[in-house]
């Protein structure tokens, strides 16, 4: 029995989508703080496929961040923090309390981030912030990612790879490999 | 746990399910945990004396899930992802964001897996496939598990052992280890007690 649209008929569980979101049939996005952080400008900011569930995910997107998602993805309770760029295939799943962000979220240099502190501070109204390090990420069809698992900016996961829970990733996972730790290694292939 | 299995002073406004059952002296803060509850064993749940299961643990069970709690358990947060047998035992700490997975509930081959993401996908409501072979976890007595640790499938933690804080865990722990890291790996032997240091005649 399948059931195309939420209770809202918008495909969210709490009402509208937001203008600059666009979603597939029978795609279902629940909670509602799944917006509370989507500040994005750009149009369409958030472009899901067909048949997807995001399960309490948090669209944490910045102003100029773009979300792409493909086809028949299941993510639960993730954290998608994204200031520039996150493109996910088909096939994707996404378990519990896992964080992907394409942003530092503050600069390297000490001097650039006591600026940054004074301007994201209460006293730093409409003080420009310094540039922060941003790369995209990629996640390639068919990845399977963990509970409590990390992904951090300029990763590329390829097709098919398997992330175990609580791995930190900070580099690119080649395809159809099995990886594990802090920072997560490869430990073998998907069988 | 009152008559009509609500919980005393419970924010959600939800029941306890009939498989569950909750020593009269054990402490369950909120049916909430049950949002993921699927088991229809007949056993499903026992939350033993003098446990406390507070506030954002999460019963996330499959249809043939069951989950014991020994006695004098401490669990503030844990996700118990169970669709065969977990079983904590007594005087286990368990802290926050803790995962314990006894499956990875999808397929680890790429094309059973998008077979069982297009069945979810006509599930109303939703849920990912249960299928899976799923292997017990077993934590024996006395064990302490730190913040933000998974456990993953199969894996047996000895009585009386400490998991750091964020390690992951996917091989068996002796008795009486601390093991730290991810992936875990033990660092040191703790004394076993006395037989008369168990003293606790509660």
């Amino acid at each position: 029995m399948s059931r195309t649209t939420s209770e809202s008929g918008s495909g969210w569980s709490h009402g509208p989508l937001p203008a600059n979101v666009r979603i597939g049939a029978n795609t279902l996005i629940t909670a509602d703080y799944a917006f509370k952080r989507f500040r994005s400008k750009l149009s369409p900011a958030l472009l899901m496929g067909a048949n997807c569930t995001m399960d309490g995910v948090h669209f944490a997107i910045g102003e100029g961040g773009r979300v792409s998602i493909g086809d028949f993805c299941y993510f639960t309770n993730a954290v998608l923090l994204c200031e520039l760029e996150l493109r996910i295939g088909n096939y994707v799943v996404i378990g519990w309390n896992t964080t992907i962000a394409d942003t530092d979220f503050h600069p390297l240099v000490p001097a650039e981030r006591i600026a940054d502190a004074i301007a994201c501070s209460p006293l730093g109204q409409g003080r420009p912030r310094p540039e922060v390090a941003k790369k995209p990420v990629v996640i390639e069809d068919d990845v399977w990612i963990g509970p409590n698992a990390t992904i951090l900016k300029g990763a590329r996961i390829g097709a098919g790879a398997w992330i175990e829970a609580g791995s930190l990733v900070t580099r690119d996972v080649p395809p159809r490999s099995r990886v594990l730790g802090n920072p997560a290694q490869v430990i073998g292939q998907v069988p | 746990m009152n008559p009509d299995r609500t919980l005393p002073r419970d924010w959600f406004p939800g029941r306890v399910p009939e498989n569950v059952t909750v020593d009269p002296e054990a402490y369950l803060e909120t049916t909430y945990s049950f949002q993921l509850f699927h088991s229809a064993a007949a056993d499903a749940l026992h939350i033993g004396r003098g446990s406390s299961v507070y506030l954002g643990v999460m019963f996330d069970l499959g249809e043939h899930a069951r989950v014991n709690i020994g006695n004098f358990v401490l669990m503030n947060g844990a996700r118990i992802i169970c669709d065969r047998e977990i079983t904590i035992g007594d005087y286990s700490l368990i802290s926050w964001n803790v995962v314990l997975m006894d499956t990875p509930r999808l397929p680890t081959d790429a094309g059973r897996r998008r077979l069982a993401l297009e069945h979810a996908a006509r599930q109303s409501p939703r849920r990912a496939g249960t299928e899976v072979a799923a292997s017990p976890i077993r934590i024996e007595a006395n064990v302490w598990i730190g913040f933000d640790c998974c456990v993953l499938p199969g894996v047996t933690i000895g009585e009386g052992s400490v998991i750091g804080a964020r390690s992951v865990v996917m091989e068996n722990v002796p008795p009486y280890a601390v093991a730290v890291g991810n992936p875990a790996r033990v660092i040191r032997q703790l004394e076993p007690p006395e037989p008369d240091q168990y003293a606790s005649t509660l």
